[in-house]
């Protein structure tokens, strides 16, 4: 084997330098664990990355980072980074929340640019919507007991008095089994001003009908309070912001190291092997990579996985992949006519037909814009632009694709998507494309090893959203020393809750350690 | 209004809804009871596409060598039939591969365009040309071993260098010099077997006649082509035939095509990037319109803008992190970071060879190093951290570096 691999004893061993990751090294590196990050890829980051074409740095997957507020009134996740990590980095607000374009809603184009803050927000709204005040009001209050009552469960530790969660937050607890459509509908809430709320939707990945209120809620209240933020250098930015402050710390890092085996006797953890040749002994693994992987890949011997474990896994869902566009243009937004950061764009009305737009490989109709010069105006040169557009694809609509037609497909994709967007602004920008370059859920696969390409976790309905993964936390663990992190952890998928979900998976790893040593 | 106590109702009674949630988590039991307790062997289908078009290695092998010129030679390269490798990944014409080497006990690679077209790819061969250097330590060493059978690795395709339709102009010129003609031979394929709806026109330099690569075979590729693809090979240093005499100016291209209307694609040497450049730039052209094949290594660093002349010629330590493994080993100030790693047999991770690509991306911890600014293809936040690349750094102070190890 290899004369430079690893052969000795990690306190824990982290698989996968994603969000979750990252912040589950600088965690179990905090408190003084003796720590080991693999990667399979070369940069830290997973989807929290970069990359460069001619004069532009793009943004891969980061659309805003949620629940972060500024400086004076930190939201979670700028506590975790900064209070609690202690990076020290630049950060820039996003401007609005997001510009609503619907050409065919039903009674009319819906072309709507909604700020921040929940006074703002309501009272853009009833000038878009008259007489939507009231309904939407209450929704955002709901929506902030939802937040209040989340943080309760989370500093309880997983004993939430039931009592205190009935008084004070019944709300929250009758909202729990419900979709999103569910409670708008019982709210009365008018059409347009349900459309224009659940903008935000796609960020989840799944339609109305059937996505957990709670998860919804949480989210769109974060938004509004705390607004949304930018690392000044793309995610790669904070992502080696983490690698740095991880070694820091005394952690150990090794990149293009694929982890083969999880080793495991007694339904104990026991250590790690990977293709480097590494043979590590570890009682602990935090795992970035998805349960989907570590118990039908990783684990050995498979006699190990007990079936609930195959069970937990069969009844989830896996979330959708994603195709992004990157145009790098040699105009300016304001020559262009792009004037808000953030677009959702989406071509038909109803969420649910978009959700199973998703699942084909016809022409895209949602999509999530961002032209990041509206959000950094330096991010590129002095006249020009970084756009980039996302729409989503089930991984399983990819499996016809031959590779001798996947550049096709990729381009005629590309362009849908791009001619999408035009239409929409009712702009040329085809004409100024000086770099383009597309990610399909083949090219996030090959990157991050995700599975099937997925850019969320399972899909968070109403019995697996958050508030239901948080109360079984410690019913669901099947292996002794084995925690998760990332987008497919308790905390649901999105930066702020892989970023949040690594801390709690490093902070339970730290909590057995403890305990096991005082034995 | 807001201290009303908030009261929702889903159902029309409450206390339904708080049934509901108490049937959460029997609900999220039955579900998982209920699932099947197979494991989901099959790797899923994107993660196979991934694979397929982006092997991390290929296992081939070489199937043909056919002397083009004195000096250089196509090898036709198939699938190793002994090894894992099954199929030839796909690419696009102008990508490039890289392989990988080991002489003398020393790990190094080497990138090299594919010469060949995708539709090739697909009866399954690739094909590159190689251009004999004068004391190329590898070319040198492929001149004298890969024949007929020899087992070659490489990894998938790579690179940008291609034509994108919504992109580029339809009109193309290639501008090539010596082996820089490899991915316009591609490119020119694709446009005869009509996979490729672009017109091609190559301004290909030479120095003599004899050193022209593909010379009969491109002058059939434009008969064939209905006047899709010109090709004008420019000799500098004689006269023959139907050739241009001299460089590849301005003033020659405005005589073939107009250059507003064109993309512009260059691939050669450095010294004719220099040249081209300057030449290109008197032509008011927007900076999409142009695009740059990377040429692998800075040779004569110390003649680049900004390099610190007084460190010309200096040897360094250098600390290298990699794995477990601690090394001290000598850096040469007149050569990259990587090239040090390979003399010393370490086996870094490297692919384009030209500080793009960024595959050799190493943390330098301490010392000093000059990375000249055209190949300076870093993220923002790595020029603020310290991370470097390699195959583009220079030393000027004894250093210390964590490299990865090699996937």
């Amino acid at each position: 084997m290899a004369s430079n691999s690893f052969q000795g004893e990690f306190d824990a061993v982290v698989i996968g330098a994603g969000n979750g990751g990252l912040t589950a090294a600088a965690t179990l590196a905090g408190k003084g664990m003796k720590t080991l990050l693999l990667e399979q890829h070369n940069l830290p980051g997973g989807f929290a990355t970069s990359f460069v074409r001619g004069r532009f740095e793009f943004e891969p997957s980061l659309h805003e980072i949620s629940d972060f507020g500024p400086f004076e009134d930190k939201g979670n996740v700028r506590k975790l980074l900064e209070d609690r990590i202690g990076l020290d980095l630049e950060w820039i607000r996003v401007p609005e929340a997001y510009r609503l374009i619907i050409p065919n809603e039903i009674d009319g184009r819906l072309d709507a640019v909604m700020p921040f803050g929940i006074e703002e927000f309501i009272s853009k709204l009833e000038g878009y919507v008259p007489g939507s005040r009231p309904s939407v009001t209450r929704f955002i209050d709901l929506c902030t007991e939802v937040v209040n009552a989340l943080g309760y469960i989370a500093d309880s530790k997983g004993n939430a008095d039931k009592k205190i969660l009935m008084d004070r937050y019944s709300n929250f607890l009758k909202t729990a089994p419900y979709s999103l459509q569910d409670v708008l509908d019982s709210l009365k809430m008018p059409y347009r001003a349900q459309k224009i709320v659940t903008a935000y939707w796609c960020y989840i990945g799944q339609g109305v009908d059937d996505m957990s209120f709670t998860i919804f809620g949480a989210m769109f209240q974060r938004y509004l309070t705390k607004a949304a933020y930018l690392p000044k250098y793309r995610s790669h930015g904070y992502s080696s912001a983490l690698d740095i402050k991880i070694r820091e710390l005394g952690g150990e890092i090794q990149y293009n190291t694929n982890v083969e085996k999880i080793l495991v006797e007694n339904g104990k953890v026991v250590g790690v092997e990977t293709s480097s040749g590494d043979k590590i002994k570890t009682n602990y693994v935090v795992s970035n990579a998805s349960p989907h992987i570590v118990y039908n890949q990783l684990i050995h011997p498979k006699t190990e996985v007990p079936a609930v474990a195959y069970k937990t896994c069969n009844a989830r869902k896996v979330g959708f992949s994603a195709f992004v566009v990157y145009l790098g243009l040699d105009k300016s937004p304001e020559e262009l006519g792009i004037n808000e950061y953030s677009y959702f764009i989406y071509s038909t009305p109803d969420t649910n037909d978009i959700y199973k737009g998703f699942n084909t490989l016809a022409r895209p109709i949602g999509q999530a814009a961002v032209c990041l010069n509206n959000a950094i105006p330096d991010c590129s040169p002095a006249g020009t632009a970084i756009l980039s557009i996302t729409t989503l694809f089930s991984g399983d609509c990819w499996a016809g694709v031959e590779p001798k037609d996947y550049f096709n497909v990729k381009n005629r994709i590309t362009e849908e998507v791009i001619d999408e967007f035009e239409k929409a602004l009712g702009i040329k920008i085809r004409d100024s494309i000086e770099e383009i370059e597309a990610a399909t859920p083949a090219t996030f696969a090959n990157y991050t090893r995700a599975f099937n390409g997925s850019i969320y976790g399972y899909e968070p309905v109403p019995w697996d959203s958050i508030l239901p993964r948080l109360m079984c936390l410690n019913d669901e663990k099947y292996i002794k020393g084995l925690e998760f992190a990332g987008g497919f952890a308790v905390r649901c998928h999105g930066y702020s809750s892989s970023l949040q979900s690594g801390e709690l998976a490093g902070l339970l790893s730290y909590k057995s350690f403890k305990e096991a040593k005082s034995i | 209004m807001k201290n009303e106590k908030l009261n929702i109702k889903i159902r029309p009674l409450g206390f339904l809804d708080l049934l509901a949630f108490k049937k959460l988590i029997p609900t999220r039991e039955k579900m998982i009871a209920c699932a099947p307790a197979t494991p989901v062997d099959a790797i899923p289908p994107v993660n196979i596409l991934a694979g397929r078009l982006h092997p991390e290695t290929q296992y081939l092998e070489v199937s043909e060598v056919t002397q083009d010129t004195p000096s250089a030679r196509t090898i036709r390269l198939i699938t190793d039939k002994a090894s894992a490798t099954k199929e030839l990944a796909m690419f696009r014409p102008g990508q490039y591969l890289s392989f990988s080497f080991e002489i003398e006990d020393a790990s190094v690679t080497r990138p090299y365009s594919i010469s060949s077209s995708p539709a090739e790819a697909l009866k399954g061969f690739y094909e590159v040309t190689i251009k004999k250097n004068e004391g190329g330590f590898v070319t040198n060493y492929i001149w004298e071993n890969w024949k007929l059978g020899t087992k070659v690795i490489c990894s998938g395709p790579q690179g940008h260098f291609y034509y994108d339709a919504l992109r580029d102009s339809r009109k193309i010129v290639g501008i090539a010099g010596g082996c820089g003609i490899t991915p316009f031979r591609s490119m020119a394929k694709s446009v005869l077997d009509g996979s490729l709806d672009v017109e091609l026109t190559i301004f290909y330099g030479s120095n003599i006649i004899n050193d022209v690569i593909y010379q009969k075979e491109l002058k059939h590729f434009e008969e064939a082509s209905n006047g899709r693809i010109k090709v004008i090979n420019v000799l500098a240093g004689e006269d023959a035939g139907d050739c241009e005499r001299g460089f590849i100016t301005a003033e020659l291209i405005k005589k073939y095509v107009d250059p507003a209307e064109c993309s512009f694609f260059i691939c050669g040497p450095q010294a004719m990037y220099d040249f081209v450049g300057k030449e290109l730039g008197t032509l008011d052209i927007r900076s999409k319109f142009i695009r740059w094949e990377l040429f692998g290594e800075i040779k004569n660093v110390s003649s680049t803008n900004g390099f610190p002349q007084n460190m010309a010629g200096r040897s360094f330590n250098m600390t290298v992190h990699m794995g477990s493994t601690v090394n001290v080993i000598p850096a040469l100030s007149g050569e990259s970071l990587l090239v040090a790693m390979e003399r010393a047999k370490l086996s870094p991770p490297s692919i384009c060879r030209s500080g793009v690509c960024g595959y050799c991306r190493s943390l330098l911890v301490k010392g000093d190093v000059f990375i000249p600014e055209s190949g300076d293809g870093r993220r923002q936040a790595d020029k603020q951290f310290g991370y470097i690349h390699p195959c583009s750094s220079f030393p000027v102070s004894d250093l210390e570096i964590i490299v990865p190890r090699k996937r």
